[in-house]
């Protein structure tokens, strides 16, 4: 990787940790899933680093096309105009858990360091190529064979989510 | 990933060294100064002037000869314009708002195939692409209209939400047939295979447009334009402004600079949305039954690109005076009416078309009906 | 000498930032009251998971598996939304409220 490539991926894992803290602790719900909505990108720019392009696309299609509108959907239609029932009043908790939170970091960089390096120790000999390649035709072939079954269990998984979801929220 | 940076790689070459990044970005820029924002300006120009034609009047006629320099006067007072922010508003998001819009159609100009060597890049995922960055525009539309803070901006708002997301399905479900004959998402190679050939060898490669591949495309094809029409919120489908019921819906409380930014969005969204039909379904750049790379000369890449360039244009263009053309012919849909047609009408359509599409490559091997008329006996 | 910036543009990044993902978002199922937002520190949790087996996928096994199980996070996590928003929907026009403390019918 260049070091602009290198400096692209680290703006965007500071987004996503930015806008992460903003989606826990922002009091204004609203606010919390604008944020969520750059998490997402923030997530879907280290995706491709990763070399994942496909999944990055279906990332941006489902969680900002879908997941935030319906998100935003359901803030506007629970919360009238101007009153702001939005806000979380759990204000005074907000200190506890963010200095539990720091606390974490110096762990969670210990752990990483452990984890990533025992994983690195004997790497796979391609994995810059193949984070190179184009996956589309690889992942298409892949949900055709070895993933059929779980491919066909998702479909009925939505097809059920999508009724139950209509069903639970139909106008009594 | 892939032949990325077309565009940029093309500069580096002419102009001389650099890191490619720089030229990257130049070039992204240049695209989107070059082509989008001119033709968001101009749109509102020609939109004007349309309209004048089908009401028999004449249409802006002061800046300039025929009033051609309208637009930038347009822009003038746009610019000038007191910039306001209604009481209560929620300021940041009521900035937010139209910048989403205008970032999710002009990203989209990067994988737009203008020409075989002037693309943005030729990303692998570009079809994906595509329909991924045009999904910032609902977040955009559904913000602005609850941060202006009225109620008829919130029920466009939310009108235009709830499209823009139905409408997304039966627009992916259109584009999914060509992804099934191409074999792949990459817009070039899609391009490149709709070419013409009379005979010879390459009859195999190229299989003409993709409007004329079987009978299910053709219909894809327009139920796409269909879907596209609502997913860029133009008339017969413009609930969230329409004017009659909600002043003037999402965008009522902008004013200035920052309704110009949804307009020129919009206007962006509408040249895209006709791009992607030209491209995937009506040859993009190819001259019908012409083929640049066939014939008896052999032209210069800045003559082919021109060529190109010119024949997409044209192509696109006229995509887009149909829009206009629709707007002062078809009366405005009923909420209720647009939501049963997608989901009544469009959606199961497209379900047909595809799997239509699907048995035609599986019974004829993959040849179009261009194959299987003109190209018998070669290849 | 590994610089921090290799270090965060690495593998260790990658897990740095999925644990960092993965722990606001308990923090929001915990401390959020509002429902919605509990949503919301779900879809963190899950992302974070897509994140180290997209991140696995390259840097362990260089095989397309893990992107795989990362399409399936992102599915169920779709129709996990749904169901989950016409939940608070539903529960919005029981109780005037989408307060989470204050779905107790159960309680009493």
């Amino acid at each position: 990787m260049s070091e602009t490539a290198k400096i692209v991926l680290a703006v965007a894992q500071l987004l996503t940790v930015a806008s992460a803290l903003l989606v826990t602790f922002h009091p204004n719900i609203l606010y919390a899933s604008v944020a969520l909505l750059f998490t997402f990108l923030g997530v879907t720019v280290m995706f491709l680093f990763a070399g994942a392009d496909f999944i990055a696309g279906v990332q941006v299609i489902v969680y900002i096309g879908g997941v935030t509108i319906l998100v935003l959907f359901a803030i506007m239609l629970t919360s009238w105009l101007y009153q702001i029932k939005l806000r979380d009043t759990r204000k005074r908790m907000a200190i506890p858990f963010l200095l539990v939170g720091i606390g974490l970091v110096p762990f969670f960089y210990k752990a990483a360091e452990e984890l990533a390096n025992r994983v690195l120790s004997s790497p796979p000999a391609n994995f810059e190529a193949f984070a190179g390649s184009p996956k589309t035709n690889l992942i298409g072939e892949a949900l055709l064979n070895n993933y059929l079954l779980p491919f066909e269990g998702v479909t009925v998984l939505l097809l059920g989510a999508l009724v139950g979801a209509v069903w639970i929220a139909r106008p009594r | 990933m892939g032949n990325s940076a077309l565009f940029a790689h093309s500069m580096q070459t002419w102009i001389g060294a650099g890191p490619i990044w720089v030229w990257a970005a130049l070039s992204a820029f240049l695209i989107i100064y070059l082509v989008a924002l001119p033709f968001g300006g101009f749109a509102t120009y020609v939109e004007r002037k349309v309209a004048a034609d089908f009401q028999d009047r004449v249409g802006p006629n002061r800046v300039g000869p025929y009033g051609i320099l309208q637009f930038l006067a347009d822009a003038v007072k746009m610019i000038t314009k007191e910039d306001f922010i209604p009481d209560g508003a929620d300021k940041f998001l009521y900035n937010l708002a139209p910048l989403l819009v205008v970032m999710g159609a002009c990203s989209a100009f990067a994988a737009l195939p203008l020409s075989k060597y002037l693309m943005g890049a030729d990303l692998n995922i570009g079809v994906l692409y595509i329909l991924a960055v045009t999904t910032l525009v609902a977040p955009g539309i559904l913000l602005g209209s609850w941060s202006s803070n009225n109620k008829w901006s919130l029920l466009g708002g939310l009108r235009g939400a709830a499209q823009i997301v139905s409408y997304e399905i039966p627009v992916a479900l259109s584009i999914l047939p060509v992804v099934l004959i191409s074999g792949t998402l990459q817009v070039g190679t899609i391009v490149e295979q709709q070419g013409w050939a009379w005979s010879g060898a390459t009859t195999g490669q190229y299989h003409f447009w993709n409007l004329f591949h079987n009978p299910f495309c053709f219909c894809a094809a327009f139920l796409l334009f269909i879907a596209g029409l609502a997913e860029t919120n133009r008339i017969p489908f413009d609930l969230p402004e329409a004017e009659s019921e909600l002043v003037s819906g999402f965008n009522t409380e902008f004013s200035g600079m920052r309704f110009g930014l949804y307009a020129l969005g919009e206007f962006a969204e509408v040249f895209v949305m006709c791009a992607v039909l030209t491209a995937l379904y009506l040859g993009g750049w190819h001259i019908p039954f012409l083929n640049l790379d066939q014939m008896w000369i052999k032209f210069p890449e800045a003559i082919i690109i021109l060529v190109q360039l010119a024949m997409f244009s044209i192509k696109t263009l006229l995509l887009v005076f149909v829009v206009m053309w629709l707007r002062w012919t078809l009366p405005r849909l009923r909420v209720d009416q647009l939501m049963g047609m997608c989901w009544k009408g469009l959606v199961p359509l497209s379900l047909i078309n595809l799997f239509g599409t699907a048995v035609w490559m599986w019974v004829f091997n993959g040849r179009s009906l261009a194959q299987l008329l003109f190209g018998s006996g070669h290849g | 000498m590994m610089t921090f910036l290799d270090w965060m543009t690495g593998l260790h990044g990658f897990l740095f930032i999925g644990m960092i993902l993965a722990a606001l978002g308990m923090i929001a199922v915990i401390y959020r009251r509002n429902s919605i937002g509990i949503l919301l520190g779900i879809e963190l949790i899950l992302n974070a998971a897509g994140l180290n087996f997209i991140a696995f996928s390259k840097y362990r096994t260089a095989a397309i598996d893990g992107q795989i199980f990362t399409l399936f996070i992102i599915i169920i996590a779709a129709a996990e939304a749904a169901v989950a928003l016409a939940v608070i929907l539903r529960l919005y026009r029981l109780r005037e409220t989408i307060d989470a403390s204050e779905a107790n019918l159960l309680r009493n």
